[in-house]
């Protein structure tokens, strides 16, 4: 997945990340908070920070201790929540580590790995989509297909 | 010589959100104020608290992925002041080598809260902390704002 877009969302003081995948077939949309949102669009606009931001720092002590990110992945949606892991190799082992998306994306575009998201994830969003879709219809939204 | 500290305390001005963080040194009545970021600010409160949230916020990860390399955290020291502006040193080891990572005071506190570290101010740095500037700033605050918290 690449990041297309990062949006403000004015009824929620949220923000949302817009992945899509490399064919621009699938989009996912993920609300985030302000300080991650913030994280990502430094890294997304390249801005320079005079000191090290957080994810600057787990990037710094990564590449200190010759640890690399291998890819971080989108695993999981429960409750509109989504849920990633980042894989991380050291010494000759990999590591895999629980993680917000909106931190994985941020050390992702920081360390230029890869940002996956598994079909669970895909398929689970449009279902959940449908279903908000479903909750917000209103008995009148039906009324013009009355008999 | 370094100056242990600890973490007495963050104040939020409720006005423009700005965040001081409270240090305290061991043995001494003195308290060094350092400006943070609001996320940072937070981060440290939800560390004194021992607020756990559902999933790990940022400071949370730094520590998971420690955690899980096996890289430990030794200590923190807030080494010097240079425009207005602190710096810390993060001491982690790696396998044997003992790394010290620049970093922000902030970050540095919030980790050192979740690994249970000690955090330290440089000697020199400690004598020119800015007690004067915390007095105008909590003078500025009504005393509403600063209510829940004592100094």
């Amino acid at each position: 997945m690449k990041v297309r877009g990062l949006m403000y969302d004015p009824f929620n003081n949220a923000f949302i990340i817009i992945l899509r995948d490399d064919q621009e077939k699938e989009v996912l949309p993920i609300w985030i908070g302000k300080p991650e949102a913030g994280a990502i669009s430094f890294a997304l606009e390249g801005v320079f920070t005079p000191r090290p931001m957080t994810h600057d720092l787990i990037k710094n002590i990564l590449e200190s201790s010759n640890a690399k990110v291998i890819s971080v992945v989108i695993t999981d949606l429960k409750d509109n929540t989504y849920f990633a892991k980042i894989h991380v190799f050291y010494g000759d082992s990999e590591y895999t580590i629980d993680s917000r998306p909106s931190d994985a994306i941020a050390l992702a575009l920081r360390v230029d790995a890869p940002i996956f998201a598994t079909e669970a994830v895909i398929q689970k969003h449009s279902t959940e989509e449908l279903d908000r879709w479903l909750d917000n219809l209103r008995p009148e939204d039906f009324g013009k297909y009355d008999a | 010589m370094d100056i242990k500290l600890s973490v007495q305390s963050v104040l939020t001005d409720p006005k423009t959100e700005t965040q001081v963080v409270l240090l305290r040194a061991d043995g001494n009545k003195e308290v060094m104020p350092i400006w943070v970021g609001v996320a940072e600010g937070s981060a440290i409160k939800f560390a004194l608290e021992g607020i756990l949230p559902t999933r790990p916020m940022t400071h949370d990860l730094l520590k998971n992925v420690l955690d899980h390399l096996g890289l430990r955290v030794q200590k923190v020291i807030i080494t010097e002041i240079k425009n207005n502006t602190y710096y810390a040193l993060v001491y982690v080891e790696s396998r044997g080598s003992l790394l010290s990572i620049d970093a922000r005071p902030s970050d540095a506190i919030a980790l050192a809260l979740r690994t249970h570290v000690p955090i330290y101010a440089a000697d020199e740095v400690f004598k020119q902390r800015g007690g004067e500037s915390l007095d105008s700033w909590l003078e500025k605050l009504g005393p509403k704002d600063s209510g829940e918290h004592t100094v």
